[in-house]
C-alpha cells in the first residue's frame, strides 16, 4: 500500500512537473532574455500613459492680445526687397530702367553693355520715368574716384551692376542699392534683394553667343565620368578610380592615365567637379556650356540667378568633405537623372547665359518679376525650355497660354483656329479663300485685315459664312499680321494672304497636324536658306528643293503666343517670324502638302511666293548673333497619301487631285 | 485500481495518515508545483506585455515619472547662435557618412525633466505636439536608437513655445546633452519664438550651432540653407474636419478672420471693407458669447456670428497678417479651407520656403501697400485664382495638416541637403497629385537634332534564318548613315555561322549570343551600341530600300524622342466588346509602328529592360509576342507623343502575313495582339498611345520634280 501510494504520488508529481515544464517554462524564461528581444528593432519613443493629458504647446488665450506695433526693418544695414525698394514708383507694375551714362573714359565692352541695356524693353532715357536706376560699375579700376550718381538718394531703387569680378571700387557707400555681381559670396548675399550673376570669362560674347556643346542626349559609353577644374585653369579628366587626387584640384601622384586639357577647351565628361574656392566659379559656365553637369563642392558663392533657376535640375551641390561618397553617388546615379541633368545644362546655357545681353535681360526680368508679384513668371516657365525671357508678361504669364508646356501641364491647345486674311493694296475680295477656310470644321472665326487705301466693301458683298467674319481696317505694314489682336480667341492662327488659294481639305489636314506640333509653324509654302560663298553671306530661295528651313506666313498655322515675339522690321516679316520661332524651339518648321495649282494666267507667277528682300536673312542673322534656322527634309502627308488604295478609303482625298 | 485512483484524488484524506517528515516534504513539493502552475497561468493570460516584441522596449510610463536632472546654477550655457552658419561650416557631415539608402539617421534623446537648483522646472517637460513630433520621427525611416550611428540629434527638451520655458536654464539643459558638442548636428523645433514686448523672430535660447526649425523666421534671423522655416501648427487641423471645397468664386472675395490684430492694421482693413462693400469682410473676436462656447471657434462682425474656421471656406482670399509674431497659425487654417492666403508680414520667411513655391499658393502684399490689396487681388486672372486655391489646399494636406507632416517635411529638407544627388525635385514637392498624374515629363526634352555624322546602329534579331539574315545585312549595309551592325543571335542550340561566311560589309559587324531565346533580347541596352539612334530590324525585312532607311534616319533626327518606323498600326475602341482592338488594315490613322523596322533612341532600350511597368516584360517573353506593342506603349507613356510613320505603305512580310494556313492563324494572331493592348492598357492604368493622321515623306515625294534631283528618289516602290 505504502509503495503504490508513494509510486502514485511520485507519478503525479512528475506529471505536474512535466506539465509545468511544457507550458510554463518558455514564457517564464522569456523575461530572462535581455531587454531588447530583437537586436535590430529600435527602441522608439515611449507611448506615454498620459499622452492624452499632455498640455498643448500653445493655449488659445495665451497669444498676445495687443500685438506689437508695426516695426520697420531693424537698423544695421540689412536690406530686403520690402524694406529697401519702393515699387510704387513703377507705374502700372511696369519696370522702367534708367542707366547712368558712363562717366569718363570707358572701355569698348562697357560701351557695348550700355548698348545692350538700351536694347532692353525696360529701358528708358528719362530718369524721372524710371523706377530702377542702374549704375554700371566700371570693369577696370580707373584710379579716379567714382562720383556718386546724381539721383543716388541713399541708393534707394538703385541696382549696381558689375559683370566682371574685378574688385568693385566701392568709393561710395552702396547704402540701400541692390547689387548684381558675379558669384557673390554666400555670407553677404541678400536673397530676394541682390542678384547673383555668373562669373564670366573674359571673352564672353555680347550678343547671340555660341550654342551649347552637347551633341547627344545620353553620354557616349566611352565618355569619361569626371572632369576636374584645375587651379591653373583648364580641366583634367579623371579616371574614375583616381582617389589620389585632392578634390580642390591638386594631385599628388602619377597622372599618367589622366589627361590635362588647356584653359580654353571645354571639358568632355559627364560630370565636372568644381572646387569650393572662389576662383573656380568662373569654370561653372564652361561646364554648363559643355553639357558637363557641374558638381559644386560646397560652393562659398551664390549660384547665378538662384532666385528663379532651380539648380537642382542642372547641377549638383555636394559636400567637399565627403569625396568618396560623392564619387560613388555620381557613379551610381540612375541614367534617367543623368539624362535630365545634361539636357537642363544646355537649356539654361542657351536661355540665360550664352551672351552678356541674355544675362542682362535675365537680371532685369528677375526684377520685373519681383515687381509684378502675382503675375510673375511661374517657376515652370523659368525652368523649362524655352525659358522665361521669351514669354512676354504683357501677353500672359500663364503656362497654358504658351504652346511649350502642354506636356507638363497635361493640357491641349485651346479651340479651333482663327483665320487671319490680309487683303493688300489690290483690294480684291478673296471670296473663294474665305469660303474654303470658313468651310473647315475647325474654323472658329475669320478675320480680314484690310490694308488697302480703298475702303472695304459693304457688309452685303461679303460671302455668307457659318463662322463670324470680322473686318479690321489695318495699317499698311506687312507686320500687321503679327500684332496681337485681342479679337483672336483661339490658340491657333491661320495666317493667309488674299492671293492664296487653299482647299478646305488642305486647311483641315494642316490644322490637325498643327495640333500635334503647336510650338512649330505649320505651312504650305516653304523657303530654304543657304550659305552663299560667292557673296559671303546668307541667301535664301523659294525654289523647290529637297529641304527647307522657313515657311511663308502667307499660308501658315502658328500659335498666337508666337505672334507676340515678332515686332517691327517691315518687309522681313516672314524671315523674322521664322527666325524667332526657330530660335525659340530650335526646331525646323513643318511642311504639309499643297496641291499643285494651275499657273496663273498673268505674267506674275505665284504672287504669294515672291521672296522678300534678300538682305533680310543677313540682317536677322547679324541681329541674332547666329543662324538659328534649322533645315528639315520631310513633309507630313496624310497616312494614305497617294497610296495604291481606293480613294474612298482616304480621309483627305481631295489633296491628291491633280 | 479504480479505487486507488479515487483515493489519490482525495489527496487531503491521505495526508494525515502519512508520517510527519514525509508530509512536510510532500506539502512543500505540491506547493512548488502549484506555484509554478499559477505563475505559468499568469504569464499565459498576460500576453500583450510579453509577446509583442516591438513594444518590448516601450514601457508604459508616465511623463511625470521621467528621471529628473538638476541643473546647477553655474552649469555652462551654449553660445548664441552664429548667423553665418551654413551646412558646410557648422554641420558635421562626417557623422552622416556613406549611406546606401541616402537617409540620415536621427537620434532622439530620452525624455528627462530638468529642474534648476531650487527644484523649479525649466519649462514644460513635454507638450502634446512635441510628443507627437518625436513619436513621428521615431516611427519614420530616419530613426535610430544608436547614438553612435546618428547623424542628427533631436533633444527631447521641448522648446516649441518660448513662453513656456526659461531661456537660460533651457540653454543649460541643452548644453549638458550627451553629444551636444557646441550644438553640432542638433535640431531644435520651435513654433512660437520670442517673448514680450518685442518678440524676436527666432528662438532666444542660446543654441550655438544647432539647426533651428522655426515658425516665424524673418529674413534677418533666418540662415538660408541652414535653418528650416516651419509652419505654426494649428490645433484646429485635427479638431475640425473641413471637406475639400472645389475652386471657384465664393461669397466673400477677401476675408480677415484673425483676432487681436494691431489697431493700425484693423483700421486699414476696415477702410478696405468700407470701400469695397460686401466683397470684403473683416471679422473680429466675439464679445458676448454664451457660456460654454469656445471663443476661438467663433468670429463676429457687428451682430453676426460665424463659425471658425468654417467661415474661411466662404472666401476666395484670406488675409494672414502678422501679429506680435510673424508666423501665424491662421495660415494653416486658411490653407485648410482652400482659401488663398494673402500674407501681409514684411520679411516673413514662409514655411518650407526652401522647397515650396509659395507664389503658386499665396499672394504676398507688402505692409506698405496694404491699402492696394483689393486691386492687386482683382488683377489676378480667375484661372490662376482657382489654381492657387487648389494649390493652397494641397500644401495643407501635404505639409501642414499634422505635426507628423511638419516633422517629416523638415527632416526631408535636411536629408536633401546632405544627399543632394538623391534630393526630391521641385515637382515632387509642389505639384498636387492631380498634376503629377496628368503631366508627362519627357526624358528627352531638349530639342536637340543629333548630328548626322553619328549615324545609327542596326540591331537584327535572328534565330536561324541565316540566308534571309545575310540579305538583310547586305541591304542595310548600303545605307550611308549606318555605323555599326549588331546581330542578336537568339538561338542557343545552334552556333552562328563561321566568321568567313558572313557578308563583307563596310561597317563593324558584331554578333551577340544570348543566354535564352527571349524577345526582350532585341531591346537590351548592349554596350556595343555607341550611337544614340538604333534601328531595330527583323531578319526578314528585305524590302526596304536604302533610300527609305536613310530617310527614316533623317526623320528620326528631327524626332529623336519618338519611335520612327515603317509599318504603322492602329488601336481602336471596340464598342461592342467594350475593349481595345488591334487594327492592321489600311487606315487613315496610326498609333503604333512595328519594331520589325523602326528607329528609336537607345535610352528606350534601357527603359524597356529596367523600367517596364508591371509584369509586361515577362508576359511578352512568355507569349513570344507583342514586344513591339510594349515598346510603343512605353515610349508613348514616357514622352506623351505619337509615333512617326515614315514613307508610304508597302507590302511587308509582316508577322500577320506569316500565317501558314491562311486566315485562321491570321485571326488568332490579331486576337492575341488585341489582348496585348488590353493587358498593357490595364498595367499602365491608362491608354498612352496617341493617334495621328500624318506620316512623314520626303519634301518632294510625288511632286512634279525631276526624279534625278530628289534626295530620296527610291521611296515607296513596291
Amino acid at each position: 500500500m505504502k509503495s503504490w501510494r508513494r509510486k502514485s504520488l511520485w507519478l503525479a508529481l512528475s506529471a505536474s512537473w512535466l506539465f509545468l515544464f511544457l507550458l510554463g517554462l518558455p514564457p517564464l524564461l522569456r523575461p530572462a532574455v535581455p531587454p531588447r528581444p530583437l537586436p535590430g528593432a529600435p527602441e522608439g519613443w515611449p507611448h506615454w500613459l498620459d499622452a492624452e493629458l499632455l498640455p498643448s504647446y500653445s493655449q488659445p488665450g495665451e497669444l498676445p492680445e495687443d500685438a506689437a506695433p508695426p516695426t520697420r526693418a531693424p537698423s544695421g544695414g540689412g536690406c530686403n526687397w520690402g524694406a529697401c525698394f519702393d515699387p510704387s514708383q513703377c507705374r502700372c507694375g511696369g519696370l522702367k530702367v534708367f542707366v547712368y551714362p558712363a562717366a569718363g573714359p570707358t572701355s569698348e565692352i562697357h560701351h557695348q553693355i550700355l548698348a545692350s541695356l538700351q536694347r532692353s524693353r525696360y529701358h528708358t532715357f528719362s530718369p524721372r520715368e524710371a523706377c530702377l536706376l542702374l549704375f554700371l560699375s566700371p570693369d577696370a579700376p580707373t584710379g579716379a574716384p567714382i562720383p556718386v550718381p546724381a539721383q543716388w538718394d541713399g541708393g534707394k531703387n538703385h541696382l549696381v551692376l558689375s559683370l566682371h569680378p574685378a574688385p568693385c571700387p566701392k568709393t561710395f557707400q552702396l547704402g540701400q542699392a541692390m547689387v548684381a555681381e558675379a558669384s557673390p559670396p554666400v555670407d553677404t548675399f541678400r536673397p530676394g534683394f541682390d542678384v547673383a550673376l555668373p562669373c564670366l570669362p573674359e571673352a564672353h560674347p555680347l550678343q547671340g553667343g555660341a550654342p551649347g556643346q552637347l551633341r547627344q542626349h545620353s553620354p557616349h559609353p566611352a565618355e569619361t565620368l569626371l572632369a576636374l577644374a584645375e587651379e591653373r585653369g583648364g580641366w583634367r579628366t579623371v579616371g574614375t578610380n583616381s582617389s589620389a587626387c585632392h578634390w580642390d584640384g591638386r594631385c599628388e601622384q602619377d597622372l599618367a592615365p589622366n589627361q590635362t586639357l588647356g584653359r580654353a577647351t571645354l571639358p568632355r565628361a559627364t560630370f565636372c567637379l568644381i572646387p569650393s574656392h572662389h576662383s573656380a566659379a568662373s569654370r561653372f559656365l564652361q561646364a554648363l556650356q559643355a553639357g558637363c553637369v557641374p558638381v559644386l563642392l560646397s560652393p562659398r558663392w551664390e549660384l547665378p540667378f538662384s532666385e528663379v533657376i532651380d539648380w537642382t535640375k542642372a547641377a549638383i551641390v555636394a559636400d567637399e568633405r565627403l569625396p568618396v561618397q560623392v564619387a560613388a553617388a555620381l557613379q551610381q546615379m540612375p541614367p534617367a537623372r543623368v539624362l535630365a541633368l545634361r539636357q537642363q545644362t544646355q537649356f539654361l546655357w542657351d536661355a540665360y547665359f550664352s551672351s552678356v545681353e541674355k544675362i542682362i535681360h535675365t537680371t532685369l526680368e528677375i526684377i520685373q518679376d519681383r515687381i509684378s508679384g502675382v503675375s510673375a513668371h511661374p517657376s515652370l516657365m523659368w525652368n523649362n525650355p524655352p525659358g522665361a525671357l521669351l514669354a512676354l508678361p504683357t501677353f500672359s504669364t500663364s503656362p497654358q497660354d504658351y504652346p511649350f508646356y502642354h506636356l507638363q501641364q497635361g493640357s491641349r491647345p485651346m479651340g479651333g483656329f482663327s483665320a487671319l486674311i490680309q487683303v493688300g493694296a489690290s483690294a480684291q475680295l478673296p471670296l473663294k479663300l474665305i469660303q474654303a477656310v470658313a468651310g473647315s470644321q475647325h474654323c472658329a472665326q475669320v478675320l480680314i485685315l484690310w490694308s488697302s487705301e480703298r475702303p472695304p466693301p459693304p457688309r452685303g458683298k461679303w460671302p455668307e459664312t457659318a463662322v463670324p467674319l470680322t473686318v479690321m481696317e489695318g495699317h499698311r505694314k506687312a507686320s500687321d499680321r503679327f500684332f496681337p489682336h485681342s479679337t483672336i480667341n483661339t490658340d491657333a492662327i491661320l495666317s493667309l494672304d488674299a492671293h492664296c488659294s487653299l482647299s478646305t481639305s488642305e486647311v483641315d489636314f494642316a490644322f490637325v497636324v498643327w495640333q500635334n506640333f503647336p510650338e512649330r509653324m505649320v505651312g504650305f509654302l516653304t523657303m530654304s536658306h543657304f550659305w552663299d560663298s560667292a557673296r559671303g553671306g546668307w541667301g535664301y530661295t523659294a525654289e523647290k528643293a529637297n529641304e527647307f528651313s522657313m515657311v511663308l506666313t502667307s499660308a501658315a498655322f502658328y500659335h498666337r503666343a508666337l505672334r507676340t515675339l515678332a515686332d517691327g522690321a517691315p518687309g522681313c516679316v516672314d524671315v523674322l517670324l521664322n527666325f524667332l520661332v526657330a530660335a525659340v524651339t530650335k526646331l525646323p518648321p513643318i511642311k504639309v502638302p499643297y496641291g499643285t495649282r494651275a499657273p496663273p494666267a498673268s505674267g506674275d507667277p505665284r504672287p504669294e511666293l515672291q521672296p522678300p528682300d534678300p538682305d533680310c536673312v543677313n540682317l536677322m542673322a547679324a541681329g541674332f548673333g547666329h543662324m538659328p534656322l534649322v533645315s528639315s527634309r520631310l513633309r507630313l502627308d496624310p497616312v494614305l497619301f497617294k497610296d495604291p488604295v481606293s480613294v474612298l478609303r482616304k480621309k483627305y482625298r481631295s489633296l491628291e487631285k491633280p | 485500481m479504480c479505487a486507488s485512483v479515487k483515493y489519490n484524488i482525495r489527496g487531503p484524506a491521505l495526508i494525515p495518515r502519512m508520517k510527519t517528515k514525509h508530509r512536510i516534504y510532500y506539502i512543500a513539493l505540491f506547493s512548488v508545483v502549484l506555484l509554478g502552475l499559477i505563475a505559468t497561468g499568469v504569464f499565459q493570460f498576460w500576453p500583450h506585455s510579453i509577446e509583442s516584441a516591438s513594444d518590448w522596449g516601450v514601457e508604459k510610463r508616465s511623463v511625470r515619472a521621467v528621471p529628473v536632472v538638476r541643473l546647477p546654477a553655474d552649469s555652462p550655457i551654449p553660445e548664441r547662435g552664429d548667423l553665418s552658419c551654413r551646412m558646410h561650416t557648422c554641420f558635421d557631415v562626417y557623422r552622416c557618412g556613406f549611406n546606401p539608402k541616402n537617409k540620415i539617421k536621427v537620434y532622439i534623446y530620452p525624455l528627462k525633466k530638468y529642474v534648476d537648483d531650487s527644484g523649479a522646472p525649466v519649462g514644460t517637460t513635454l507638450s502634446r505636439e512635441y510628443n507627437e513630433l518625436l513619436a513621428a520621427i521615431a516611427d519614420s525611416d530616419y530613426y535610430t536608437d544608436d547614438i553612435g550611428r546618428a547623424c542628427l540629434f533631436v533633444p527631447s527638451v521641448d522648446v516649441l513655445n518660448q513662453n513656456a520655458l526659461r531661456v537660460k536654464e533651457t540653454a543649460q539643459a541643452l548644453a549638458q546633452l550627451a553629444r551636444w558638442d557646441r550644438g553640432m548636428n542638433h535640431l531644435l523645433f520651435n513654433m512660437l519664438p520670442g517673448s514680450p514686448p518685442d518678440y524676436n523672430t527666432a528662438l532666444d535660447v542660446p543654441r550655438d550651432r544647432a539647426l533651428l526649425a522655426g515658425g516665424g523666421f524673418s529674413t534677418w534671423t533666418y540662415r538660408q540653407g541652414y535653418d528650416v522655416s516651419i509652419p505654426v501648427y494649428s490645433p484646429l487641423s485635427v479638431e475640425v474636419e473641413l471637406p475639400e471645397k472645389g475652386p471657384g468664386a465664393r461669397r466673400y472675395f477677401l476675408l480677415s478672420s484673425q483676432m487681436g490684430l494691431h489697431p493700425e492694421f484693423r483700421e486699414e482693413l476696415e477702410a478696405l471693407q468700407a470701400k469695397h462693400g460686401d466683397a470684403v469682410m473683416v471679422l473680429d473676436k466675439c464679445t458676448n458669447l454664451s457660456e460654454g462656447v469656445l471663443a476661438v471657434r467663433k468670429r463676429c462682425h457687428k451682430h453676426q456670428v460665424f463659425d471658425y474656421p468654417q467661415v474661411l471656406q466662404e472666401a476666395t482670399f484670406c488675409v494672414v497678417l502678422r501679429g506680435a509674431r510673424l508666423g501665424q497659425a491662421a495660415l494653416s487654417d486658411v490653407l485648410q479651407a482652400g482659401c488663398v492666403p494673402v500674407v501681409i508680414a514684411d520679411s516673413y520667411i514662409l514655411p518650407f520656403s526652401e522647397v515650396l513655391d509659395w507664389k503658386r499658393a499665396s499672394v504676398v502684399v507688402p505692409e506698405e501697400k496694404m491699402s492696394d490689396t483689393y486691386s492687386i487681388l482683382q488683377s489676378i486672372p480667375q484661372r490662376q485664382v482657382e489654381e492657387m486655391q487648389r494649390q493652397a489646399r494641397w500644401f495643407w494636406e501635404a505639409y501642414f495638416r499634422s505635426i507628423k507632416a511638419i516633422a517629416l517635411a523638415t527632416l526631408q529638407i535636411i536629408n536633401d541637403r546632405i544627399y543632394p544627388y538623391a534630393a526630391i525635385s521641385y515637382e515632387e514637392w509642389n505639384d498636387p497629385p492631380m498634376v503629377k498624374w496628368s503631366s508627362v515629363s519627357n526624358p528627352l526634352f531638349l530639342p536637340l537634332i543629333p548630328p548626322q555624322s553619328q549615324g545609327f546602329t542596326a540591331i537584327v534579331l535572328t534565330y536561324d534564318r541565316v540566308e534571309s539574315l545575310f540579305r538583310v545585312i547586305t541591304e542595310v549595309s548600303k545605307v550611308p548613315s549606318l555605323s555599326k551592325l549588331l546581330v542578336v543571335w537568339n538561338n542557343q542550340n545552334k552556333n552562328p555561322p563561321e566568321e568567313s561566311l558572313w557578308p563583307k560589309i563596310r561597317v563593324p559587324l558584331k554578333v551577340v549570343r544570348t543566354a535564352e531565346n527571349k524577345l526582350s533580347n532585341r531591346f537590351f541596352p548592349y554596350n556595343e551600341i555607341e550611337t544614340e539612334a538604333v534601328l531595330a530590324i527583323d531578319d526578314d525585312i528585305i524590302m526596304l530600300t536604302s533610300d527609305e532607311l536613310q530617310f527614316g534616319y533623317e526623320v528620326w533626327r528631327e524626332f529623336p524622342d519618338r519611335l520612327v518606323g515603317y509599318p504603322g498600326r492602329l488601336h481602336l475602341w471596340d464598342h461592342e466588346m467594350n475593349k481595345w482592338k488591334y487594327e492592321s488594315e489600311w487606315t487613315n490613322e496610326v498609333s503604333m509602328v512595328l519594331t520589325g523596322a523602326a528607329f528609336y533612341h537607345k535610352y528606350f532600350n534601357y527603359l524597356y529592360t529596367y523600367k517596364m511597368p508591371g509584369d509586361i516584360k515577362n508576359w511578352v517573353d512568355a507569349h513570344m509576342n507583342c514586344e513591339d506593342i510594349a515598346m510603343n506603349f512605353l515610349v508613348a507613356n514616357v514622352t506623351g507623343k505619337a509615333v512617326i510613320k515614315v514613307t508610304p505603305r508597302k507590302k511587308f512580310k509582316c508577322p500577320e502575313c506569316t500565317a501558314i494556313d491562311g486566315l485562321s492563324l491570321d485571326q488568332t494572331h490579331m486576337v492575341e495582339r488585341s489582348e496585348c493592348i488590353n493587358k498593357f492598357a490595364s498595367v499602365f492604368g491608362t491608354m498612352p498611345l496617341k493617334v495621328v493622321e500624318h506620316r512623314a515623306d520626303p519634301v518632294l515625294y510625288k511632286d512634279d520634280f525631276p526624279e534625278k534631283l530628289k534626295s530620296f528618289p527610291n521611296i515607296g516602290s513596291l
